[in-house]
């Protein structure tokens, strides 16, 4: 005997995949479009062949065509659902950009201390490697020897003065 | 013809120390990229490319293109060490070089490997060097409507890459060319989707791009993949093939070595490709296909020559044509045009030197990660199992510092987190990153040579069909295009016939 599957779910997910990503690129299709029309328009004698929406609302319209031919024939399975680390993982990111802008290399140390954490890493040595050594090791290749000015912040600021 | 001054210029640029060095340590580099988990060629040289800004333009290509030559080459050892391939390209590398790995002849499997992708990639470049210079003749003559039809031509090989879906990729590389749209329009000068940001002017840059699709997408991907376990095969120690070995292979290194190139000569299609119809067309013509899957060195050679041959077929396009022959070239062409060079057949005239010293670069690389390769494979082995909780936290740092480098713009970091977060949702619902990076790189271009046609066509855009070349490479985008389902329909129809028929 075979084991009970609920396989209701699971349809109805894929259902709801299979219209939603076509309609979504759809959607986000009409608001370019939409934003296309607002672009300005060039007389005649300063136009280069084509007018400055043209060209996108040309692509736009094969993004259309080619979704709605999507809705009908995507035979692709829905994928599994994404483990509580991705969704983890994400929100890093997210908090990533958020202290960047107090400090880019506070973030970059915060993030990847956090991300090591996240991952499985409980050794000492391997987090402060991490979140420590390698964010300066790269601040100081990168200001150093690349000349790369890093903006101001909390951190930076100490050594910039 | 080969421009015999500029042959010798580019190999006497190669007489400089520093470059040298430049070179082992890249070609040192891409072994390591190819052999750690979740970094590959492409990703490796997306990496990279921030590092190479301030130097001149031949080093900072060739390290791109040793990236690009020996991660290809390395994915091998971790597919046969311990059966997963550090590239795409390597996977049917694996259906042979780990049951070899298994039964204790790992270092024969190696050996193997390194022979074929160094006599494949030597093959590659030599045809590089005879064929790119041709080809750049050919489209010297080329006016605005011829280009554009070759650029529509290159982005519809797109809808074959990988295996998803060609709708999908279609649709990846069109949203690519529509970024490419964002910014001041070349033609008119007006701005376009900047919503009043003035770091949107000059459009969306490639290289954070590229850094997010390709890394930080990755990043999301090994999130996933923390449970995978890595075991290694013992390696008691390297035995390379004998003669016997080689006088059974040398053929399919040959035919695999004119596979891969002529795969990676078309526009998109790589390395992976390549693997794959070099290691068909290996176990169709052996004497012995019986062997293939349990340890045949014909395998191994087959796949190894075809993906290390694609790279210098892939660099045919890409520097005579400016269109990319594969995900990894792409990544090179946005370093090209990031250094002011303008890959095209101009290449081959205002700037042969440099083309030169990159194609006799590519031929050291080949012949350095066969000694890098063989005699490390070992160390790089034990490299694999850096794990990835270590790994790609570090990555990240390097991704936004790099991505950061650049124009020295936050904005560039938002970008790259952005097109990351972006990427992975794409990977995840079948949409293949490689057809929107490239879009993105080739969407200016379209857009201009669209619009310069309009003007010498006095915008009767269907004048392009009355000129020969532009109608024969709007002939080969829809076979490119429809060819494969309509064949797939007439296979499927005749099979259904003979079936009926019996």
């Amino acid at each position: 005997m075979q084991p009970f599957v609920d396989v209701s779910k699971h349809t109805s997910n894929r259902t709801v995949f299979r219209y939603l990503i076509p309609f979504g690129i759809i959607a986000f299709c009409v608001l370019a479009y939409f934003l296309s029309t607002q672009f300005d328009r060039v007389p005649p004698i300063l136009k280069r062949g084509m007018q400055p929406s043209d060209f996108p609302q040309l692509i736009i319209g094969l993004i259309i065509i080619l979704s709605v031919w999507l809705i009908f024939r995507d035979n692709d399975k829905t994928p599994k659902r994404m483990t509580k680390v991705v969704h983890l993982t994400m929100g890093l990111l997210v908090g990533f950009l958020i202290i960047a802008d107090i400090d880019l290399f506070l973030g970059l140390g915060l993030f990847a201390t956090m991300l090591t954490i996240l991952w499985g890493e409980r050794r000492a040595w391997a987090i402060i490697l991490v979140g420590l050594f390698v964010p300066f090791s790269v601040f100081f290749l990168f200001d150093s020897i690349f000349e790369v000015r890093f903006p101001r912040g909390l951190l930076t600021n100490i050594w910039y003065g | 013809m080969i421009n015999m001054d500029a042959l010798l210029n580019g190999l006497f640029a190669l007489a400089d120390p520093y470059l040298l060095m430049l070179l082992f340590a890249a070609t040192l580099g891409g072994v390591l990229v190819g052999a750690l988990p979740g970094l590959n060629a492409t990703t490796g040289v997306a990496l990279l490319l921030p590092f190479t800004i301030t130097m001149e333009p031949i080093p900072a290509i060739a390290i791109l293109t040793a990236i690009y030559c020996a991660a290809t080459f390395a994915g091998a050892i971790t597919a046969i060490l311990i059966n997963t391939p550090g590239t795409s390209a390597s996977a049917t590398t694996c259906l042979d070089g780990y049951p070899l790995a298994q039964r204790g002849e790992a270092g024969r499997a190696l050996g193997m490997a390194a022979v074929s992708s160094t006599i494949g990639g030597i093959i590659s470049v030599v045809c590089l060097m005879a064929a790119a210079p041709l080809l750049a003749r050919a489209a010297y003559n080329f006016a605005p409507p011829e280009y554009f039809a070759l650029t529509v031509f290159g982005l519809s090989m797109l809808a074959t890459i990988g295996d998803g879906s060609p709708v999908k990729n279609i649709i990846s590389g069109a949203f690519g060319i529509l970024v490419a749209t964002v910014g001041i329009d070349l033609l008119t000068s007006v701005e376009r989707f900047t919503f009043g940001l003035n770091e949107l002017s000059e459009g969306i840059p490639f290289v954070p791009v590229m850094i997010g699709v390709f890394g930080i997408s990755e990043l999301l991907v090994q999130a996933d993949n923390l449970h995978v376990e890595r075991k290694q095969v013992v390696m008691k120690s390297i035995r390379l093939p004998n003669m016997n070995d080689y006088r059974k292979v040398w053929k399919t290194i040959l035919r695999s070595s004119g596979i891969g190139t002529f795969i990676g000569i078309l526009p998109a299609e790589g390395a992976t490709v390549a693997s794959m119809i070099g290691y068909n067309e290996a176990k169709r013509w052996s004497k012995t296909p019986e062997e293939f899957g349990h340890g045949s060195l014909e395998g191994i050679a087959g796949s190894e020559a075809a993906n290390n041959s694609a790279t210098g077929g892939a660099m045919v396009p890409t520097l005579a044509l400016g269109i990319p022959g594969s995900p990894t070239a792409a990544v090179i062409l946005a370093g090209l045009m990031v250094h002011g060079l303008r890959p095209g057949p101009t290449m081959f005239t205002d700037q042969a030197d440099f083309a030169y010293a990159i194609f006799w670069s590519m031929l050291l690389v080949n012949i350095l990660f066969f000694f890098i390769g063989l005699w490390g494979a070992k160390i790089f082995a034990r490299v694999t199992f850096v794990p990835i909780q270590i790994l790609w936290p570090i990555v990240f740092i390097f991704s936004i510092v790099g991505a950061y480098a650049l124009e020295q713009s936050m904005m560039d970091v938002w970008i790259a987190v952005g097109s990351g977060i972006l990427g992975f949702y794409m990977r995840r619902y079948g949409f293949s990153v490689v057809p929107m990076a490239i879009g993105l790189i080739l969407g200016g271009m379209l857009e201009t040579r669209l619009g310069q046609s309009m003007v010498m066509l006095d915008e009767k855009w269907w004048l392009m069909l009355n000129r020969p070349l532009s109608l024969f490479f709007f002939v080969l985008t829809i076979l490119a295009l429809f060819g494969p389902p309509v064949w797939d329909r007439i296979i499927k129809y005749r099979l259904k016939r003979k079936v009926a028929g019996k």
